[in-house]
């Protein structure tokens, strides 16, 4: 069946795509551009692992190349924003990275194998190599790289990507959110935007904080994700004498759905939650407090003397900074007994 | 961590007493994947494959043919295959000669099921995807149409059925 290009998807419905591609007909769940990675098969690696790599023996790669591995593998380390494994030399690492001819298949330029939890292998094709498609240049061999070679760090960093789980990045068809992700189907070459990407990108992180976690409760969300969550409210009383004191707390959570991975009923903690209130029958919301975030439990509290009766909601806008979706509690009331000590309002006020 | 499009807000600080450091996990014991040799074709898998593609260490070939006519054997490209993946260029293709418009099929061999295909062609003189165009997709067995009169490059990527990964292939169509 031939069929035309689709719509893109959104974010939060791609998020089941990698499952369920397979076992659906149309067209429309090819993933589309500008979503999470893919993620390849397989385990992870435990959350936080270090993983240790050394040179395979007989096919250690140039000192020039080495360095640049290594800097890859730092990348991974201080770009995650996630609880994936990190990567670092040790010379009795066990993961062993090799350099030369052999492996990775006819076309290409490097290549790994991954068997997760346990660890990882990795291959980059030798120097000067002549392929069908060209002579491989690494940018690193040469005192002033010429254009159309490779930069080793790049590279190395989609392998490692690989490593962790993170299948080719599926990129608009203009490729404008190219640097979305160091994970492509077909890296660049110098001088082209992205050949010398040196940090993971937002869509390889996505996927990274859906297989591994974030770091903690108030670490941000990718930008490529559009993470639902839910936000509840309680007060402390459901009624109280004129200016009693009432204290609100919400808690805010990602939805759960299994589609999250990882990140499925986190709590969300250090973000701005506000209380809104309406007197009761009418539909406009006022801003009324701002939540003090408590715990990295998701809980926002705030304590006020109530001086009328009023709904109340807490309310977590859309972040423009992270990949999460704003959400408003259900309204909860408060009655407020009337005022009988001197000196009182004409009117009710606060 | 790069965030594009995006104004900064002010955010209520927290204190957050659960704290990950950075690195302090368990270190893993030295894996035992297959040692890639310095003579095989590609990265051995590790995980299993379903019996239909059991042995295999990387994607099945894939062969385009027109109705009646030869088939030629396409060039791999970037693919992951189970715990296995190689990274490749953008590839020239192999030489393939079929008639405008000609409907064009693909197999995999010597065996393989295909969830979803996407068909991009470009000028073969433009020598990378940036100007590709998707000319196909669907599901299935792929088939699709030759461009108009010319030199092309022609990439087919196809999902395996049941998540087994993801290939590239590519043919130098001469187009008459």
């Amino acid at each position: 069946m031939i069929t035309q290009r689709r719509p893109q998807l959104r974010v939060a419905s791609l998020l089941l795509v990698p499952a369920v591609m397979a076992a659906l007909v149309s067209p429309a769940t090819r993933i589309a551009a500008h979503s999470p990675d893919p993620a390849l098969g397989g385990d992870t690696f435990a959350q936080d692992a270090r993983l240790l790599y050394d040179w395979r023996s007989g096919a250690t790669p140039p000192a020039a190349m080495r360095t640049a591995i290594n800097a890859a593998a730092a990348d991974v380390g201080e770009t995650r924003a996630s609880r994936a494994a990190t990567f670092a030399y040790d010379a009795n690492g066990g993961n062993p990275i090799g350099y030369g001819t052999g492996t990775c298949g006819v076309n290409g330029l490097a290549c790994f194998t991954r068997d997760a939890p346990d660890g990882f292998t990795m291959w980059f094709r030798e120097h000067g190599r002549v392929f069908d498609w060209g002579t491989l240049k690494w940018c690193q061999m040469y005192t002033d790289p010429p254009n159309g070679c490779y930069d080793v760090e790049t590279i190395a960093l989609d392998e490692f990507g690989h490593v962790e789980g993170l299948g080719h990045h599926v990129n608009y068809s203009d490729d404008s959110d190219y640097t979305d992700a160091v994970v492509q189907t077909y890296s660049r070459t110098k001088p082209k935007d992205g050949y010398n990407m040196h940090v993971l990108g937002v869509c390889d992180v996505a996927q990274l904080q859906i297989r591994y976690d974030i770091p903690g409760a108030s670490s941000k969300y990718s930008t490529c994700l559009d993470v639902a969550t839910v936000m509840t409210l309680s007060r402390s009383a459901a009624s109280v004498v004129y200016g009693g004191n009432v204290t609100f707390t919400a808690t805010l959570k990602v939805v759960t759905d299994t589609a999250y991975g990882r990140l499925s009923g986190n709590p969300v903690s250090g973000r701005a939650v506000r209380l809104q209130r309406r007197p009761p029958g009418t539909t406009t919301w006022t801003n009324f407090a701002t939540m003090t975030a408590t715990s990295p439990t998701g809980s926002y509290v705030v304590s006020s003397r109530l001086y009328s009766s009023a709904e109340f909601r807490a309310v977590f806008s859309t972040p423009t900074n992270e990949g999460l979706r704003g959400d408003g509690s259900p309204a909860v009331a408060v009655t407020v007994g009337s005022c009988t000590t001197a000196p009182c309002p004409l009117s009710t006020g606060r | 961590m790069p965030c594009r499009s995006a104004s900064r807000r002010t955010v209520v600080a927290v204190v957050a007493t659960t704290i990950i450091v950075v690195g302090c996990g368990p270190a893993i014991t030295p894996p035992s994947p297959t040692p890639p040799s310095a003579t095989s074709s590609a990265p051995s898998p590790t995980a299993t494959p379903p019996p239909s593609i059991a042995g295999r260490d990387a994607p099945p070939d894939a062969v385009l043919a027109a109705e009646g006519g030869d088939a030629v054997t396409g060039q791999l490209g970037t693919y992951v295959w189970f715990g296995t993946g190689s990274d490749s260029p953008w590839l020239t293709g192999a030489p393939l000669t079929v008639g405008s418009g000609e409907p064009l099929s693909l197999k995999v061999v010597p065996e393989g099921r295909i969830a979803t295909w996407e068909v991009r062609d470009v000028p073969a003189a433009a020598g990378g995807p940036e100007e590709a165009r998707t000319i196909a997709k669907g599901t299935g067995v792929p088939a699709f149409e030759a461009p108009g009169p010319g030199l092309w490059t022609v990439e087919v990527t196809v999902d395996f059925d049941g998540g087994a990964g993801r290939a590239a292939y590519f043919w130098h169509l001469k187009v008459e």
